[in-house]
């Protein structure tokens, strides 16, 4: 079985999600608990750290589709950040670019939340 | 050779393997036509000129223009049509314009206007403009191909990633999940590879729905559900064909309802809203959907057959408790007595049954024999023939007269019975001192008391009992028994034993066979009587509850 792994940590006011392994049908749920876990405690500032990710499916896509418009609604986002090029090429397929924000690194992301909230 | 035009010569080489190094360092085709129109302008100093490319049908597809502050639009039939070729020059103000051919044909068309100079191109110029567009011919189609292998590829990787979707779900289903957790990945997997956010998904078996996931309004789908057979959505509808019952869906959102089938059998639908990124759903996603949808509903019916399987072992364990129940409810061994001998047998069609016989001594000189028959087989008939029971026995304690006694059970039974429920009841009392047989026969198949060969039948009593209150007492008979009297009580199971033809044992073949008794034991004559109804039904599904009582009289 592919391992799979999800980190949570804060920067600031902003959640830090790191995913290591592979992300498919199987691992999915451990992904939701985290989001489900977030909204509990109010935090609507995500930013996914794809570096130790190998792998994504349509399912783990699925994942971040159906929280978006959770953490939007409360001033919030998922941005992504650090994605290894196969793992990007898969979001690239299905046209995630048009509706995320994706970043070369963390900081870049955490920055562009802090921003915001500033002006 | 004049020496001036030599120098012009070589600059006009020198500026050609330039452009030609500029361009073929590129593949992008923006760039590539820029680079073409500029060196021409630059070149022949016009204001204004235009590349069209044509795709594989000869319409226009790619263009870039410069020198216009807006650019003109540009006819279908350029390529095909001469007439509407000049009028567009003419419209367009161009002096010249020039095919650009590669090995397969025209591919384009260039388009320059006046000089500067109000000359006219001369048979230089249009020679270096053709060097200029052989050149870039081949610019373009290198670029040209890239692209098309681009896009090949990237529908390529789409239909990988889509068939690998499709392989990791299958292999997570073949695992026995919950319901839920199918529709959940089900859901996750068509939101992620389709990006939508709205979507539904159902599932039927008979005339019933289970909404698995909806991120529609759930009071509107239920309505959308009870208003429209789901089960005859065959086929895959797109929202604006929607009609009917299901216009409802317009208002919410549906775009798009792909049933989820087993061999052509709709169990299941799944219904998507509109796709963030803006796209259509192409035939390709209609397809992936479809397959996605198979792989779900197929795991999804094994889960409910296994369910199904679960609880079909719990109930036969329950019944398994009823017959063992059930059992202890007859005599478990039958007393010896010394002037009676008695044998009984007893076997259910179903795994419960309705025949009910009893062998009680009420006290030292009265022994009761009973046999009844409740209407109906299995379960419902074991409950009536359990409450019987207790009846039977309570009412034994009380030591009426048999007649009354029968009174009494007739309206307990009646009380304690629904619309055509009834027993078939026989019930006796021998006395074993004066061997006077005194009995009650409520619609049972009478017994027969065989003496010396000849069956006499004993048919004194009154109505079925539990069909109605009593209001026609019943009526007993009393008989002095002898020594080699025969004694047999049965149901119909014995008469009525269906061979695989459904030919009856009948009546006159066991009254021909009980007659010929005579020094056989009891025991003797039940086998004899089971091999001969065997014989007659060989390996036919028993069709009912079988049971007799054969008492003989010994001393």
């Amino acid at each position: 079985m592919a391992d799979f792994n999800v980190g949570l940590r804060d920067a600031g006011s902003v959640s830090i999600v790191e995913l290591k392994g592979y992300l498919d049908a199987h691992t999915a749920p451990e992904l939701e608990n985290v989001f489900n876990k977030l909204i509990q405690e109010n935090k609507y500032k995500v930013v996914v750290n794809f570096d130790q990710l190998n792998y994504i499916s349509s399912a783990g896509l699925g994942v971040f589709m159906a929280y978006v418009e959770t953490m939007r609604e409360n001033n919030g986002d998922i941005k992504f950040a650090n994605l290894k090029e196969n793992v990007y090429n898969i979001f690239d397929l299905l046209g995630f670019p048009l509706l995320y924000e994706f970043y070369q690194d963390e900081n870049e992301a955490i920055n562009k939340f802090n921003e915001l909230s500033k002006s | 050779m004049d020496r001036t035009d030599n120098i012009g010569l070589l600059r006009n080489l020198s500026a050609l393997v330039d452009f030609s190094n500029l361009i073929n360092s590129s593949l992008d085709i923006n760039f590539i036509l820029n680079n073409i129109l500029l060196t021409c302008m630059g070149k022949f100093h016009t204001t204004r000129a235009m590349v069209v490319l044509f795709d594989r049908e000869g319409m226009p597809y790619i263009n870039l223009t410069k020198g216009f502050i807006n650019a003109p639009e540009i006819p279908e039939k350029l390529n095909s049509n001469d007439e509407t070729l000049d009028n567009f020059m003419q419209n367009c103000q161009f002096a010249i314009r020039k095919e650009i051919n590669s090995a397969t044909g025209t591919i384009g068309l260039i388009f320059l206007g006046k000089k500067l100079s109000g000359e006219g191109y001369n048979k230089t110029d249009i020679e270096f403009l053709g060097t200029i567009i052989n050149i870039g011919a081949t610019a373009i189609e290198n670029s040209l191909t890239v692209e098309e292998l681009k896009r090949v590829n990237r529908e390529l990787d789409s239909k990988v990633n889509q068939l690998s979707s499709l392989f990791d779900l299958s292999k997570e289903f073949s695992g026995l999940l919950k319901i839920e957790t199918i529709g959940k990945l089900l859901a996750f997997s068509l939101i992620g590879q389709m990006t939508v956010s709205e979507f539904a998904i159902v599932i039927c078996s008979g005339k019933k729905y289970q909404i698995l996931e909806t991120k529609f309004d759930k009071n509107k789908i239920t309505a959308f559900l009870n208003n429209c057979d789901a089960k005859k959505i065959n086929n895959v509808i797109v929202g604006r064909q929607f009609k009917d019952e299901l216009t409802l869906l317009n208002e919410l959102g549906v775009e798009l309802i792909v049933p989820m089938q087993i061999k052509g059998e709709t169990k299941g639908l799944i219904m998507l809203g509109e796709r963030k990124n803006r796209k259509k759903y192409e035939q390709t996603d209609i397809e992936f959907i479809s397959s996605l949808g198979s792989i779900a509903i197929i795991s999804i019916e094994n889960v409910l057959l296994f369910e199904t399987a679960l609880e079909k072992q719990r109930m036969e364990k329950d019944l398994e408790t009823a017959r063992t129940i059930q059992k202890n409810l007859l005599p478990k061994y039958i007393p010896k007595f010394d002037t009676i001998e008695i044998a009984a047998f007893n076997e259910s069609a179903k795994i419960v049954g309705g025949d009910y016989y009893d062998i009680i001594q009420l006290d030292n000189e009265n022994l009761l024999i009973a046999i009844a028959d409740v209407s109906g087989k299995g379960v419902p008939a074991s409950l009536l023939m359990a409450n019987l029971q207790a009846f039977i026995k309570t009412i034994c304690k009380m030591k009426l007269p048999l007649d009354r006694a029968t009174n009494l059970i007739n309206d307990l039974i009646a009380e304690n019975t629904t619309m055509g429920d009834y027993v078939t009841f026989f019930w006796s009392v021998l006395n074993m001192k004066s061997k006077e047989l005194t009995y009650v026969n409520a619609g049972h198949n009478p017994p027969f008391l065989i003496r010396e060969g000849k069956i006499n039948k004993l048919k004194k009593g009154g109505m079925i009992i539990g069909f109605l209150p009593t209001t026609i007492p019943y009526e007993s008979e009393t008989i002095k028994l002898q020594k080699g009297d025969f004694l047999i009580l049965y149901t119909d199971g014995i008469t009525e034993a269906m061979d695989r033809n459904n030919n009856e044992y009948t009546d006159e073949k066991f009254e021909n066979l009980v007659a010929q008794l005579k020094e056989e034991s009891p025991y003797d004559a039940m086998r004899i009587i089971k091999e001969s109804v065997d014989n007659h039904t060989k390996d036919a599904e028993q069709s009912d509850d079988l049971t007799y009582i054969v008492a003989k009289v010994i001393k």
